[in-house]
C-alpha cells in the first residue's frame, strides 16, 4: 500500500485485461492534462492470475491506481457459451454466468487491498455480438438481462469497499460517433477497441483520477450574453431575450441553465463575469420567467465594463480560490482567447457553436469528478454566501478585534472518524495555503495511519453567528517518548483571518500534552503556495533553528469558544 | 510526405523518419506502433486497410506507405 505521494510524482497505473490494453496505456501517459501518470499495461489474458496472485511479476512495478477492464464472454466463459444460442442450456449458463461474475467481483476485492485504487469500467457486450432482440431481455436465460445484472451485482459487491470505483462503459461506447469496436485490429493483435475508445477510456480515467488527487474544478466563471440567454439584453431587452419555451432557441438556454443548476448542487460555485449593466442584468436574473438560475444560485458576479481577465482575477481573490479551480464559459471566441493568453491557469474550453450542444457540452467537460459528494459540497453555496453576510459584518463594525467577538465563533474538535473521513481527506488533499506539511493521502491510507498506536488525528468544525463553515481544520501528531511531532495542520481558507488557526493549534498542543509529550515539534514543508501555513508556525519557535513550539506563543483567543466532542 | 512524418512523429516524436530504410528493423517502431499508424492513416485518409495489408512491409518506409496509399487511390 502506498502512503505518500506528492504531485511531481507520475502516479503510477497498472491496466489489466483480457484484450490488449498497450494503447490505452500510451494515451494516458500522453496527455499533458493533469494528473501525470505512468502507466503499465499487464499481458493480456492473465486478469485471475494476476488479481488473485500478489506475487504476479505484473505487481512489480508498484501500481497505486489499478484498471480491470474485461470483457464479458472473454472472461466470464458462461457468457461465451450464451452467446452461442444453444437455448436448451440457456438457463443453467445464465445461472453460471452469475456465479461466475461473483467470483470476479472476489478477485477484484482481493486485488483491491494492494492498492490505492481501482477502477473497473462494467461489462458491456460488443455490438458485433449482439443477441436476439425478441430475446436478450428475458430473466433468466436473455444476455443482456444477464449483463445488466452481473453489473449490478458488482455494484452491490463493491459498495462497501470505498477503494473500487465502477465506471460506466457504457457511456464510452454511446458517446462515440466512430465505432467503438475494431475487429481487424483484434485479430491482428488483439486489440478490441478503437482508438476513438481508448480515447474517451483515457480522458475519463484521468478525469477520475484528478478527482481522486483533489485536482477537480471548482468555480464556473459564466457570461450572459449568448451564454446564459439568447440575445444582449442591454440592447433587446430583457423581454425579447431567447430564454423559454416555444422558441427551440430559448428552450436550449434553459437546458443549458439546468445543466449549470445541477453542477451547484453538488457543490461547484457559480459565478457570472459579464459586459452589462450590472442592475439590469440583475433584475432579469430575477425576474425573467424562464431563468432557471437566479441571484442565489451565484455566489459572486463582476457586472461591469471592465476587462474580464481583471475581473476573474478579482473573483478569484474574493472568493479565495486559486485561478487553477475556474473554469470560464463564453460564446465569445475573442472573450476566451483573451483569458487562455494572460490567465492560462484557468481552464478555457471551447464552447460550441450551437446553443442546442451548449448543455451536452457541459457534461463533456472532464474537470469536475470528485471522490465523493458530501454535505459540505451540497451546501458549499450557501456558505459562500453567508461569507459575504461575514464581511459585510466586518464593513460595519470597523475594528477587528471586536468583530471577532461579535462572530460568536465555536470551533468542535473531534477525534478523527469515519463519518468524517470523506471530508477530513478531502480538505487535506485539497488545501494548499493553510497546510503545514502537505502531505496528500487518500481515504484507506490516511484512516490506516491515524489508527497507529502514538498517532492522534483530530478534526475541527467551525461555526459562526452566521452560519456553519463545516469541517475546515485537522490536525494529526506523533508521539515518540516526550516529544510529539504535529504532522499535519490544515485549515481551510474560509477561516482565515479569524484567528481560527489559533485555537486549533491550542487545542493540538493541548492534546499532545494530555498524552505525556513535552516538548511539540512542527516540520513546516516549503510548497508553491503555503506560505501562510509556514509564516504561522514560524512565529510560534522561538527559536528559529528549532522548530519546537514556545508554548508562550500559543493561546486560544478569547473570543473563540472551544468545544470538545470524545 | 510532410503529413506521413507527422503522423509517423505523433507516434513516436523525436525520430527521424524522413531519412530511415526500414522503421521496424531499426527499432523505430514497433508492431504496436503499426496498429496505431494504419489507425491514423485511415482516419486521416479515409482508406481501408484490411487485415491482410496488416504487415510490416506494407508500412516499414515512407516510399512503402506512399506505395499503399497510392494502390488505394491516395495521393501523399
Amino acid at each position: 500500500m502506498t502512503d505518500i505521494r506528492t504531485e511531481s510524482n507520475a502516479r503510477r497505473v497498472l491496466l489489466v485485461g483480457d484484450t490488449t490494453l498497450d494503447p490505452l496505456a500510451r494515451m494516458l501517459d500522453k496527455g499533458s492534462d493533469a494528473p501525470r501518470l505512468q502507466t503499465f499495461a499487464a499481458p493480456y489474458g492473465q486478469v485471475y492470475q494476476i488479481l488473485l496472485d500478489a506475487n504476479h511479476s505484473a505487481w512489480s512495478v508498484r501500481p497505486e491506481t489499478l484498471v480491470v477492464w474485461t470483457v464479458p464472454h472473454l472472461t466470464l466463459p458462461s457468457v461465451k457459451k450464451l452467446l452461442l444460442c444453444n437455448f436448451a442450456s440457456a438457463p443453467e449458463e445464465y445461472d453460471a454466468a452469475l456465479r461466475e461474475a461473483e467470483q470476479f467481483g472476489e478477485a477484484v476485492v482481493a486485488a483491491s487491498e494492494r492498492v490505492c485504487q481501482v477502477l473497473v469500467p462494467t461489462w458491456v457486450l460488443p455490438t458485433h455480438e449482439r443477441w436476439i432482440q425478441t430475446l436478450t431481455w428475458r430473466h433468466g436465460v436473455g444476455v443482456s438481462n444477464l449483463l445488466a445484472k452481473a453489473n449490478l451485482l458488482l455494484a452491490d459487491k463493491f459498495a462497501a469497499i470505498e477503494n473500487i470505483v465502477l465506471l460506466d462503459a457504457a457511456y464510452w461506447h454511446a458517446s462515440l460517433e466512430r465505432p467503438a469496436y475494431d475487429p481487424r485490429m483484434y485479430a491482428v493483435a488483439k486489440i478490441l477497441y478503437s482508438p476513438q475508445l481508448f480515447e474517451k477510456a483515457a480522458a475519463e480515467i484521468k478525469a477520475v483520477l484528478r478527482g481522486t488527487l483533489g485536482l477537480a474544478k471548482k468555480v464556473i466563471v459564466c457570461d450572459l450574453d449568448n451564454t446564459l440567454w439568447g440575445g444582449v439584453v442591454g440592447d433587446d431587452g430583457a423581454q425579447n431575450l431567447k430564454l423559454g419555451a416555444p422558441d427551440p432557441l430559448g428552450e436550449c438556454f434553459v437546458a443549458f441553465q439546468t445543466a449549470l443548476k445541477a453542477f451547484r448542487s453538488r457543490g461547484i460555485l457559480l459565478t457570472i463575469c459579464s459586459k452589462n449593466d450590472e442592475s439590469l442584468a440583475l433584475s432579469t436574473i430575477e425576474e425573467h420567467p424562464a431563468m432557471i438560475l437566479r441571484k442565489n444560485d451565484f455566489v459572486a458576479w463582476r457586472i461591469n465594463w471592465k476587462d474580464k481577465a481583471e475581473n476573474l482575477l478579482n473573483l478569484a481573490e474574493e472568493l479565495n480560490l486559486g485561478l487553477e479551480s475556474f473554469v470560464f464559459l463564453d460564446d465569445s471566441p475573442q472573450e476566451r482567447d483573451q483569458v487562455r493568453q494572460i490567465l492560462p491557469q484557468v481552464y478555457v474550453p471551447d464552447m460550441p457553436a450551437s446553443p442546442s450542444l451548449f448543455a451536452p457540452f457541459l457534461t463533456t467537460l472532464n474537470c469536475f469528478e470528485t471522490q465523493g459528494v458530501g454535505k459540505e459540497d451540497l451546501e458549499r453555496t450557501a456558505m459562500y454566501q453567508a461569507e459575504r453576510g461575514r464581511k459585510e459584518a466586518l464593513d460595519l463594525s470597523g475594528d477587528v478585534d471586536n468583530w471577532l467577538g461579535s462572530l460568536q465563533i465555536e470551533v468542535r474538535a473531534a477525534p478523527l472518524r469515519r463519518e468524517s473521513l470523506v471530508r477530513a481527506t478531502q480538505l487535506l488533499n485539497k488545501t494548499n495555503q493553510f497546510n503545514l506539511s502537505l502531505r496528500r493521502l487518500d481515504e484507506s491510507a490516511f484512516w490506516n495511519w491515524s489508527a497507529e498506536p502514538n498517532h492522534s488525528a483530530y478534526t475541527f468544525n467551525v461555526t459562526d453567528r452566521f452560519g456553519d463553515f463545516g469541517l475546515v481544520g485537522l490536525a494529526s501528531f506523533a508521539v515518540t517518548g516526550s516529544e510529539a511531532r504535529i504532522v499535519d495542520f490544515v485549515m481551510s481558507c474560509r477561516v482565515m483571518g479569524k484567528k481560527v488557526e489559533e485555537a486549533l493549534l491550542g487545542y493540538t498542543v493541548n492534546s499532545a500534552r494530555a498524552v505525556g509529550a513535552e516538548q511539540v515539534m512542527a516540520s513546516p514543508v516549503e510548497g508553491p503556495r503555503n506560505q501562510p501555513a509556514r509564516s504561522f508556525f514560524a512565529s510560534k519557535f522561538s527559536n528559529p533553528d528549532v522548530a519546537s513550539i514556545d508554548p508562550i506563543r500559543v493561546l486560544i483567543p478569547p473570543q473563540i469558544t472551544m468545544k470538545e466532542e470524545s | 510526405m510532410h503529413e506521413l512524418t507527422a503522423i509517423l512523429n505523433d507516434i513516436r516524436p523525436g525520430q527521424d523518419f524522413s531519412k530511415a530504410k526500414n522503421f521496424f528493423d531499426q527499432g523505430m517502431l514497433d508492431s504496436l506502433d503499426l496498429t496505431t499508424l494504419v489507425s491514423a492513416l485511415e482516419a486521416r485518409f479515409g482508406v481501408f486497410i484490411d487485415v491482410d495489408e496488416m504487415v510490416v512491409e506494407n508500412f516499414c518506409s515512407l516510399s512503402a506507405i506512399e506505395s499503399i496509399l497510392t494502390r488505394k487511390g491516395i495521393k501523399v
